[in-house]
């Protein structure tokens, strides 16, 4: 098991699999991350060097992701419900908020748009 | 009735008969179940007693089960292959038939006459030597037909002999010569099965071989890789595939380079034993991969020492390295292959900015069905051929197209060697080998060979071997 940004990963995960779990890593970020530090992209967990997971680890901690990203998530939201717009009222009611139909197809906002957005905590690999 | 039953009714008569023997010993069906080792009788006389104590299903469950995988899902299905098991397989290279023939007459190409032209048009067979030293450099290609035949053998084709003839120069000449060629040709004409024969002939002169066997292993990003301390511009270093091709070194050349000293004293992160030989110098940088590039660059500069051997540095698939690789700098923009070491070292030798001092053959061979495109290299090679046929009708680039200029500046005096069809009589060889081996059941005459051989494209060996080997053995279900 590695120790990255807090939590555990088996040797055997790809890199860039485990940064795509933390919320607010996507393909994107996490390629970039490794490219920085010279990951190459098919690397497993088990195979990093001990500086390379510090390196990652403090590369983590320096970026709005995980909880500080969900909670600017949910406070912009906030933010435009407590101010009684439009777009905050849709969110509230978890409809869309750009205006699209309602008459069907709204099974994304239904998910999506909520105050609480991005959901509580860490999903679990 | 059963023959087996038969045989159950006869042993539990013999048992009976102890019994009640008032009941005529010849009725044998209406004998009374007494006992005997088997309940099994007993019990399928009488199925209706399952049947009725099983109940109709209850209203809700579903008792319709048509979904897919539903029956499996609990069981074990059957063993999983383990890590790397299933790439084994597919890499697998099988070098013998035990249903072939041997084929009689068929001598091995020995060092005297590797270079010498005189087993030009005839199948010749792999030395034992020469085919562990390929397989270490891994030159045979699972698509290849090597495992069609009682052993490896190879047609030395006009082509080889033209290749035989410069490593023969490269011998011969006073000062170091090094030749560079890039084999070029159609799809399943032969130019890897041709960088074979070089690295078969090299490796039985007793020159160093050095090959990459498949260039596109270089440049996809399966492999570690770091930047190069100190160079401006930064280039980066592969340490795993380093690593892997120090032991490839070791394993694919002579005990005699191996076993001498080294004449340099290299300066390396690890220690290396008092009075070291070429072996542990390598073996340095097989056991620890993030020393293996320098311990490659001293390898190196002790091979290229005054007194060693000719150097065959072989390359396969050039298109993978002529272009961005899969490996990202550290502000995400794509590396060029140019910019891996182990790239730069082969590129710096088949351009030329490198000589080898002792003399040597730099192959690249291009690859017919897995090249990406690059229109730079495919220019580049036109270029190169017009310049050795027609050198008064050179053409040029088109001036309104994006170039890949680095690909442009390697290429730009190197020379190609071009492989055509098979000639008739090559053919002819060939089949004839083809039906001693038995894999061929026709009679090899003009008639035959010609029509095969038009329908090879005009002696497209891969499609020479697809239409009169393999099909009929994969008609056979053989593979």
């Amino acid at each position: 098991m590695v120790f990255i940004f807090g939590v555990n990963f088996p040797e055997a995960t790809l890199v860039k699999r485990s940064l795509e779990t933390f919320y607010g890593i996507g393909p994107k970020v996490s390629q970039g991350i490794m490219a920085r530090f010279h990951i190459f992209p098919y690397a497993k967990v088990g195979s990093l060097k001990n500086q390379q997971v510090l390196d990652l680890t403090a590369e983590l901690s320096e970026m709005k992701i995980e909880n500080d990203l969900r909670r600017q998530v949910q406070d912009n939201i906030r933010r435009l419900k407590d101010m009684g717009t439009y777009r905050g009222r849709r969110h509230a009611m978890g409809l869309p908020v750009r205006g699209q139909r309602t008459r069907t197809q709204i099974t994304t906002a239904r998910k999506l748009n909520r105050i609480e957005r991005g959901g509580q905590g860490r999903v679990k690999m | 009735m059963s023959s087996s039953r038969c045989l159950r009714r006869i042993s539990q008569l013999s048992l009976d008969r102890a019994g009640p023997s008032s009941i005529a010993p010849r009725c044998l069906l209406t004998l009374p179940q007494s006992s005997t080792f088997s309940t099994s009788a007993a019990r399928n006389a009488n199925p209706q007693g399952k049947k009725g104590s099983a109940a109709p299903p209850k209203r809700g469950t579903r008792t319709l089960n048509v979904k897919k995988g539903r029956k499996d899902a609990g069981k074990d299905a059957g063993k999983k292959p383990g890590p790397g098991e299933r790439k084994a397989m597919r890499k697998r290279i099988v070098l013998s038939n035990n249903n072939a023939l041997e084929v009689s007459g068929l001598k091995d190409l020995e060092k005297e006459n590797a270079l010498d032209g005189s087993t030009e048009g005839q199948m010749v067979g792999i030395h034992e030597d020469a085919v562990d030293v390929l397989r270490a450099v891994e030159a045979f290609k699972p698509s290849q037909g090597w495992s069609l035949f009682r052993r490896p053998a190879t047609l030395m084709r006009k082509e080889t002999t033209q290749l035989a003839q410069l490593l023969k120069q490269v011998e011969e000449s006073e000062q170091s010569t090094t030749i560079r060629r890039v084999l070029v040709g159609e799809k399943l004409n032969g130019k890897s099965t041709l960088l074979l024969q070089g690295l078969m002939m090299a490796s039985l002169r007793e020159w160093t071989v050095i090959s990459f066997p498949e260039a596109q292993e270089l440049v996809n990003a399966h492999t570690e890789y770091a930047p190069l301390p100190g160079s401006n511009p930064t280039q980066y270093t592969q340490d795993a595939y380093t690593a892997n091709l120090l032991s490839q070194f070791i394993k694919a050349n002579n005990k005699l380079l191996l076993s001498s000293p080294l004449t340099t004293t290299p300066s390396l992160p690890h220690p290396l034993p008092p009075k070291p030989t070429v072996k542990q110098l390598a073996d340095l940088g097989v056991a620890n991969p993030e020393a293996s590039w320098p311990v490659f660059t001293a390898l190196w500069t002790e091979l290229t020492q005054p007194g060693r051997p000719p150097i065959l540095l072989a390359l396969d698939g050039l298109s993978h390295i002529m272009q961005n690789s899969a490996y990202m700098s550290a502000s995400t923009t794509p590396i060029h292959a140019h910019d891996l070491t182990l790239v730069r070292h082969f590129i710096d030798h088949l351009s030329g900015a490198k000589p080898l001092p002792n003399g040597g053959a730099v192959l690249a061979a291009t690859c017919g069905s897995n090249s990406p495109t690059c229109e730079a290299l495919d220019f580049s090679l036109q270029v190169a051929e017009a310049r050795q046929g027609t050198p008064d009708k050179v053409p040029l680039w088109n001036q309104y197209k994006d170039v890949d200029a680095r690909v442009m500046e390697c290429m730009k005096d190197v020379e190609i060697l071009r492989i055509r069809g098979l000639s008739k009589d090559e053919a002819r060889v060939v089949m004839e080998y083809y039906a001693a081996s038995g894999m061929l059941r026709a009679r090899v005459d003009d008639g035959f060979v010609g029509e095969k051989w038009t329908l090879a494209g005009m002696g497209n060996i891969g499609e020479l071997e697809k239409a009169s080997v393999r099909l009929r053995v994969g008609a056979m279900g053989y593979r």
